[in-house]
Order: C-alpha cells, then sequence, then structure tokens
C-alpha cells in the first residue's frame, strides 16, 4: 500500500491549534504543513472493475434457456462515513426489489440511506435506458456492499506528548441491480428440522468407529 | 464530581443540582417534572458535561481541510469553479496543446453514390422514361468506364473479373470479422474503412452477430465506379460499386445473450450494393468495404419483436395539442412503443 505517503502529507493542518495548546515544537517539526492536494483522490475513486461488468456480453442462449436476465452495476465512491455504521444499511437493501427498498430507505434517518436512495435511483435509471430493461419496477437488490476508500488519518493531542489517531473515512458504496422477482431466500436459507436431522444421521452413519468390524 | 448516570436522569431546577446549568442537563424525562411545562429530551448524548474546557479540548485536534468528494467532481465542475480551485492551489492552467497529426487513410463518403433501379429492373427503351434511363445508364456507363482506366492506370493487374471475385471474399471476411471484433479489432480493420468500421461496430458494441453466408443467387457484377482527388491532385481515392444477390442467414443477440433479431436457421435472399474503396495512389492500399448503399425504394426492415417503455416528450419542447390527446388516449392502454432493428 501507498497509504504512508498519503498519511504524512494529509497531517497537515493550521499550526494554531497546536500553539494554542502549547504544543512542543518537535511535533510539527517531522510534519508537512502545506495545504493538502484533492488531486490525491482522482485515481482513488475505486470500481473500475465494477463498472466493467457492465461491458461483459454473454455467449448466447440456445431456443429452450429460460432468459438470462439483464443486470446493471452502479457504485458511488468517496461516501464519507463510518465503514461499520455504514455496513448496517448496505446490507439492509439487500435482496429486496427496487420499491420496497427505496421505500423502507425513505423512512430511515441516516444520511447513508439517502444516499443509497439516490444510487439506487441512477441504478435503475441506468438499467432502462442503457441495459434494455422494459420496467423499471421489475428490478431486485441482487448485491449492495460497502468498500474501504481513501482514510485519512488525523491526529488529537492527549497528555504526556502522546497523540490520538482520528479516522476520516471515506468508503465505496456498490449496488447491482437485477431484473425479476427476488428470490425466497438470498442467503442460505437455515435448515429445518427435518434436514438436520438427515444430515445428523448421515454424519453418524459415515463416522469412522476405530477397531471396529 | 457528579457521574454521568446521575446527569443523565437530573431535572433542571432541583435543589440538589443547583450549580448546574439547562445546557448541561442531558436527559430529561417528561414524566418527572410537574412544575415545568415544555420539556426538551435530547436522545444523544454527544457533549461533554462539562463545557468550561470545551474550547480548549477543540483546540487539541488538528483541523484538516476534508474535500467533499462525493459532490464535487472534476468532469462535473464548472469552468469557472475550476479556475477558483486551481487559483486556491496556486496551479497554472494547463497548456493548449494544439498540435494534432492526422492522417487521411480514407475518404469520408461516396463520390456520386450510385442510384439503384427502383425494383432492381429495367424500363423499356420504346417508352419515354425508358429511353431517359437508357441514356442516363450510357452517361454514367462512360464515366464509370474512365473511372476503372484510371484505376488500371495505377493498378496494372485490375480486371473486373477478378475484382469482383476478390470483392465477395473482402465482403464475407468483413462480416465474419464483424462476428468477433472485440477481440480482434485489427482483423475487422483489414477489410473495412474507418468510416464503415465505426457504422458497423457502432450497434454491435455489446451484442453478439451471428451471421452466416450460404451462396450467391446470381454472380455479383461491378455497377458503379468512381475515382475522387483528396487534398492534392496525386492523391487519388477509388470507390467501385458491387451489386450482391446472395443468401444469407443473420442472428443478433443482446449482451446477456438472448435473442433480439433474426433466426440463425432462416435463411433470407438479400441484395446489396456495396462501395469498396481502395487508395490507389498508396503503394500499399487495399480494397476495403467503405459503404452500402440503401435506396430509397427498399422495403424497411421488420422491427425487432421485443418492446420497449415509450420515452417521456422531451420538457424542452413546446407543447402540441395534437399530441396532448393522443396521449390522454393512451395513458389508458400500456405505453409500448416498437423500436426497429
Amino acid at each position: 500500500m501507498s497509504l504512508f505517503p498519503k498519511i504524512t502529507q494529509r497531517l497537515c493542518g493550521l499550526p494554531s491549534p497546536l500553539s494554542i495548546v502549547n504544543a512542543s515544537k518537535s511535533l510539527s517539526c517531522g510534519l508537512h504543513t502545506s495545504a493538502w492536494h484533492g488531486a490525491k483522490f482522482s485515481d482513488d475513486q475505486g470500481g473500475r472493475t465494477w463498472f466493467l461488468r457492465n461491458e461483459k456480453v454473454f455467449p448466447p442462449q440456445k431456443p429452450g434457456e429460460e432468459p438470462r436476465p439483464a443486470f446493471v452495476c452502479h457504485m458511488r465512491s468517496n461516501v464519507r462515513g463510518n465503514y461499520k455504521n455504514m455496513w448496517y444499511q448496505a446490507c439492509f437493501v439487500r435482496g429486496m426489489t427496487i420499491d420496497e427498498a427505496l421505500k423502507q430507505l425513505s423512512f430511515q434517518r441516516k444520511q447513508f440511506c439517502a444516499d443509497i436512495k439516490e444510487v439506487l435511483l441512477e441504478a435503475q435509471e441506468k438499467a432502462v435506458k442503457e441495459q434494455g430493461v422494459e420496467f423499471k419496477s421489475n428490478l431486485w437488490i441482487a448485491e449492495s456492499f460497502i468498500s474501504k476508500g481513501s482514510h485519512i488519518k488525523g491526529m488529537r493531542r492527549h497528555a504526556r506528548m502522546r497523540m490520538g489517531e482520528i479516522r476520516y473515512q471515506y468508503n465505496h458504496y456498490y449496488v447491482r441491480l437485477e431484473e425479476g422477482k427476488p428470490p425466497a431466500n438470498v442467503y442460505n436459507p437455515k435448515p429445518s428440522g427435518e434436514e438436520m436431522l438427515q444430515e445428523w444421521l448421515e454424519r453418524m452413519r459415515n463416522r469412522y468407529v476405530r477397531i471396529s468390524f | 464530581m457528579l457521574s454521568r448516570t446521575v446527569m443523565g436522569f437530573c431535572k433542571y431546577g432541583n435543589p440538589l443540582y443547583k450549580n448546574l446549568t439547562p445546557n448541561m442537563c442531558v436527559l430529561i424525562p417528561a414524566v418527572v417534572s410537574s412544575n415545568v411545562q415544555q420539556q426538551q429530551i435530547r436522545t444523544t448524548i454527544n457533549k461533554h458535561y462539562n463545557p468550561q474546557f470545551r474550547k480548549h479540548r477543540g483546540a487539541k485536534i488538528i483541523k484538516i481541510d476534508l474535500p467533499d468528494l462525493t459532490k464535487e467532481k472534476d468532469d462535473e465542475m464548472s469552468p469557472e469553479r475550476m479556475r477558483s480551485k486551481m487559483k486556491e492551489k496556486g496551479l497554472q492552467p494547463p497548456r493548449p496543446w494544439n498540435e494534432r497529426n492526422f492522417y487521411i487513410s480514407n475518404s469520408g463518403g461516396v463520390f456520386e453514390p450510385y442510384v439503384p433501379p427502383e425494383g432492381d429492373g429495367k424500363l423499356s427503351a420504346v417508352t419515354v422514361k425508358g429511353a431517359k434511363q437508357k441514356l442516363e445508364f450510357v452517361e454514367k456507363k462512360g464515366k464509370s468506364m474512365m473511372a476503372v482506366r484510371k484505376i488500371k492506370s495505377y493498378d496494372d493487374d485490375f480486371t473486373l473479373k477478378d475484382f469482383v471475385q476478390d470483392a465477395t471474399e473482402i465482403y464475407k471476411n468483413a462480416h465474419e470479422a464483424l462476428m468477433n471484433f472485440r477481440t480482434d479489432k485489427e482483423k475487422l480493420e483489414e477489410f473495412v474503412t474507418e468510416k464503415a468500421y465505426v457504422e458497423m461496430t457502432e450497434n454491435a458494441k455489446y451484442k453478439t452477430v451471428s451471421w452466416k453466408f450460404h451462396q450467391s443467387l446470381s454472380p455479383p457484377k461491378v455497377v458503379h465506379a468512381r475515382t475522387n482527388s483528396v487534398v492534392s491532385k496525386d492523391n487519388l481515392f477509388a470507390q467501385v460499386t458491387v451489386r450482391f444477390h446472395t443468401q444469407q442467414s443473420l442472428c443478433i443477440y443482446d449482451r446477456f445473450g438472448r435473442k433480439i433479431y433474426g433466426d440463425e436457421n432462416l435463411v433470407k435472399d438479400v441484395l446489396e450494393y456495396v462501395v469498396f474503396e481502395k487508395h490507389i495512389t498508396e503503394q500499399y492500399g487495399s480494397w476495403r468495404v467503405h459503404h452500402k448503399i440503401i435506396p430509397d425504394w427498399m422495403p424497411a426492415s421488420e422491427p425487432i419483436p421485443r418492446t420497449f417503455r415509450k420515452p417521456e416528450p422531451l420538457p424542452d419542447l413546446p407543447d402540441q395539442p395534437e399530441d396532448e390527446d393522443k396521449s390522454s388516449d393512451s395513458s389508458s392502454k400500456p405505453d409500448v412503443a416498437i423500436a426497429t432493428a
């Protein structure tokens, strides 16, 4: 990772807060104190391979085959927020129909939910315009997850010449909409009692008993 | 010092905690108070319990200018905004680079395009129309002969008989190269000019084309030939139009492999007028597919069976009362438009 040069550059800032608390001069001498350049982010937008999925051409299907559902991949890069908190919102819409997700998200009070809603609407428009989806309601959220983007590290003064780290996090949100209705089980279904029994029986029968007939 | 839990449920005005300010009461349950009418309830506790050293605590944190990366992207920024941003950072505007080399490998169009006679037939020479047509034929044939002579002056081995055979091969190879042009782009460039390349691949970019040439129904023949100079008089391009009457089958699949047009097993008779072009003054020039002439009288190709949502009218266009009536009628029915291939 080439994160370290970035971080050292980002430990910049105004010298005034330090002088207020009478921080020792040795703290700022090893740091860059110039203005931070946003240009560093230009090649750190994420989602390069994610958008390549929209360009993949699948092999032709035979006459009897079930038509392959259309899908569209979309993402938003560098959404400000805590990764661990945003993860719940990303999982929340997974496996919902687009209309249900939009409805549910409009009742959530998180900023990131509003962001997800915007991304979903963008993706929906993209699906209709670019991927040949006829009905915009006939979509469901097949994939919805976040990944870490650039995390800027800030600094906080502690007692006895120590310092604490503050992370300003930027994350990428990814979504894939698929044509059709969502499946009954998006995750693996929990096995029923009967199935668990069968599994157990199988396991018992297959076990190896040492020094036996 | 009071513990945080006590603070959480303190009541403003209680003599026990009379040193406290209202700011410090972080959570006040409405049920407890009787004398205070309006209660302020705060559920989130983000504030320090002691506001006295707030400023000093804040000074402990080094402030960083955090960019709002989601809202401001370089390509969406207005020129004015871009200018102010660059000024802020002390950057010079990039020097414009106006030098560009270009290479004319093909002519951008068709010189005096061939107009196929309607129904691909000839009128009787006895009638007035027929006589006119005959005269035109003779006139055009003369020009074509001149052009062929010009081509021969640069290419000694050029004969129409051989050319027709070569043209058929180029035509076939071009279509076969189109089927897998995503993997082998160079091969298609070998058989089609840059103009034709764009026209052929534009709509086939994310589609699978399955094409098969079965047979020629009638021998292909040269119907038209022209030469023209580009930029200087020595720089000559030749264009020859060939009439193909063949049997082909075509099937097109979309990105997801679903059939959208045609049939692989359906053989169709096809009449085409294909323009081939060569940069004759260039030593290494080759004949390539340049254009296809589609006559006005040709029936439109059949629409694709898939349906699409009717696009909404553009907001900038002025409202037309006739259209509004139509749209109100059609609102009861599902809006479906049939797109043509």
